[in-house]
């Protein structure tokens, strides 16, 4: 799974980056993770807000950090 | 010198600081969890007509703005897929301008004038600033637009629930309730006496540890004062225990954290009396406003949000609170040393009088001083002390927040080396300007 977190480095970023780092390693989902911090490759996926969550180059979620269980629920839709 | 800094902090922690921060900081986490960016944005596309994107964009600019890692991205997507350089430009522009923390600290620490003035004419220069901008790189603006499609972030609807615009309303009706000032909030309408002993003593002692100059608008540390840090540093510490991982859930930490702010708010609303047998508490107006509003806001929040609604918002609070407080703590402490070591003269006789000169070098001081967010505020007040003009002193105030060197590598970036230029002179003379004609009609 190629997971990539969309964010210029603000708190909301890091904690999205932390708990979808535990929900794989939790869920036993062997992923690449990339920080994207450039302002012209984030707006490249049309998000309104940072952060970002693309998972195998979808954006799953944008603009808001979604609680773990939201994860953890995007990540299976994104397994199966 | 020490305790003209921890005299600058107990004025700038005061009850009626307090009753506007506490609010503010609730306001601006439900601003950044609960408002979906996609409500403004609708209204920012391609084909938006220009009377509706420019005053979109400044709405937007307060109301979606509060951190410049909201602003930015958005800034960048307004420009690149949406309605071009002008609405992308107020938006930048308005954004850190009239971000609701440091517009309601203003008004309680500065000034109601000022603060006014810093919103309206942050909202007519950014809207100006926007279409000068526009008009000057038309040409590019134009090819630009052309290869561009809608893109998906202005298409999407969003409409924002019924009880959340009750709850920010609320929200905001705690904010006034804490900081106007009618007779119908500062009056009394119940007394208690505490059986407390020796209060009186306790405020001469403060006073002797903190002497203050009422003719110099000093005010010391009362006994209220001192509980209301006391509070403080209570919320900090439960606050930490129990809101850094409110995102997922609430531990007993977040409850009591909670409780203390909803404390904090009531104590500083009250008025106190110290006395040698007994500490007069007496319950304004004021008081039965908050908690009766205090009530409204935990029973909205409890039945009409989703918990993860709830815990959102207070996370990117709590978050505010610990990007924000303690740089506008130590802020507050230089602001009250540095009054005391630079002379009046010198301010004076730079920016004593509403002179252009003045308010140039109230934007230059902006521009190359980088101050935390709402640290400016204190700063500015340094200043008004020691003898700065109101002109220079809001031209200073606009154009603080808009350039820090992080920003304008990032919209540079964005739009390009020139145009950024042409960004922050255009700032720079708005600022000045705006400084002038506020010199002038204060007088």
């Amino acid at each position: 799974m190629d997971i990539k977190i969309l964010g210029m480095g603000c708190p909301k970023c890091k904690r999205l980056e932390q708990i979808t780092r535990e929900v794989t390693t939790e869920m036993g989902i062997d992923a690449t993770f990339t920080k994207v911090t450039d302002i012209d490759d984030i707006m490249a996926y049309e998000i309104a807000a940072t952060p970002g969550l693309v998972v195998d180059g979808q954006v799953l979620s944008s603009g808001r950090l979604p609680s773990k269980a939201e994860i953890e629920s995007l990540l299976s839709g994104a397994l199966g | 010198m020490l305790q003209a800094g921890f005299g600058s902090l107990a004025s700038y922690l005061a009850a009626h600081v307090l009753l506007c921060l506490v609010p503010a900081f609730f306001i601006a986490g439900a601003m950044t969890a609960l408002i979906p960016k996609e409500t403004i944005t609708h209204y920012l596309g391609k084909d938006a007509p220009k009377w509706l994107s420019y005053p979109m964009a400044a709405i937007g600019g307060f109301v979606l703005a509060v951190c410049s890692c909201t602003i930015l991205p958005l800034f960048a997507g307004i420009y690149k897929k949406g309605a071009g350089l002008g609405p992308a430009i107020t938006f930048l522009f308005v954004g850190p301008a009239i971000n609701i923390l440091a517009v309601t600290y203003t008004g309680v620490a500065i000034g109601m004038d000022i603060a006014t003035a810093r919103v309206v004419l942050s909202i007519v220069f950014g809207i100006g600033i926007g279409l000068v901008m526009a008009l000057l790189f038309a040409r590019d603006d134009q090819a630009h637009n052309e290869d561009t499609v809608n893109g998906r972030m202005f298409a999407g609807q969003a409409r924002v629930k019924p009880a959340i615009v009750a709850f920010m309303l609320l929200l905001l009706a705690l904010l006034i309730v804490g900081t106007l000032g009618i007779g119908l909030f500062t009056n009394a309408y119940a007394a208690v006496a505490l059986p407390v002993p020796g209060t009186d003593q306790l405020q001469a002692t403060l006073d002797s540890l903190i002497p203050y100059d009422a003719t110099l608008g000093q005010e010391g540390v009362s006994v209220q004062g001192l509980l209301l840090i006391v509070m403080l540093a209570l919320i900090a510490v439960t606050a930490w225990l129990g809101l850094n991982h409110i995102d997922e859930g609430f531990n007993v930490w977040s409850w009591i954290a909670l409780a203390f702010a909803a404390l904090t708010l009531l104590i500083a609303a009250v008025r106190m009396a110290s006395g040698p047998d007994s500490l007069m508490v007496y319950f304004t107006g004021r008081f039965w406003g908050e908690l009766l509003v205090i009530f409204a806001i935990v029973w909205v929040a409890w039945k009409k949000l989703e918990p993860h609604e709830v815990q959102e918002w207070l996370w990117e609070t709590w978050r505010f609170v610990k990007q924000i407080f303690p740089l506008l703590i130590v802020g507050v402490f230089a602001a009250g040393v540095a009054r005391v070591i630079i002379p009046p003269t010198l301010v004076e006789t730079i920016a004593g009088q509403n002179t252009l000169l003045a308010n140039v070098v109230g934007v230059v001081f902006g521009v190359f001083m980088y101050f935390p967010t709402l640290v400016e505020v204190p700063i500015a007040n340094m200043f008004l002390d020691l003898g700065m003009h109101r002109g220079p002193l809001l031209a200073y105030l606009m154009a603080d927040p808009e350039l820090s060197i992080q920003s304008i590598l990032v919209t540079a970036k964005v739009i390009g080396k020139t145009k950024t230029w042409v960004y922050v002179g255009l700032v720079a003379l708005c600022s000045t300007l705006a400084g002038l004609i506020f010199g002038w009609f204060v007088g």
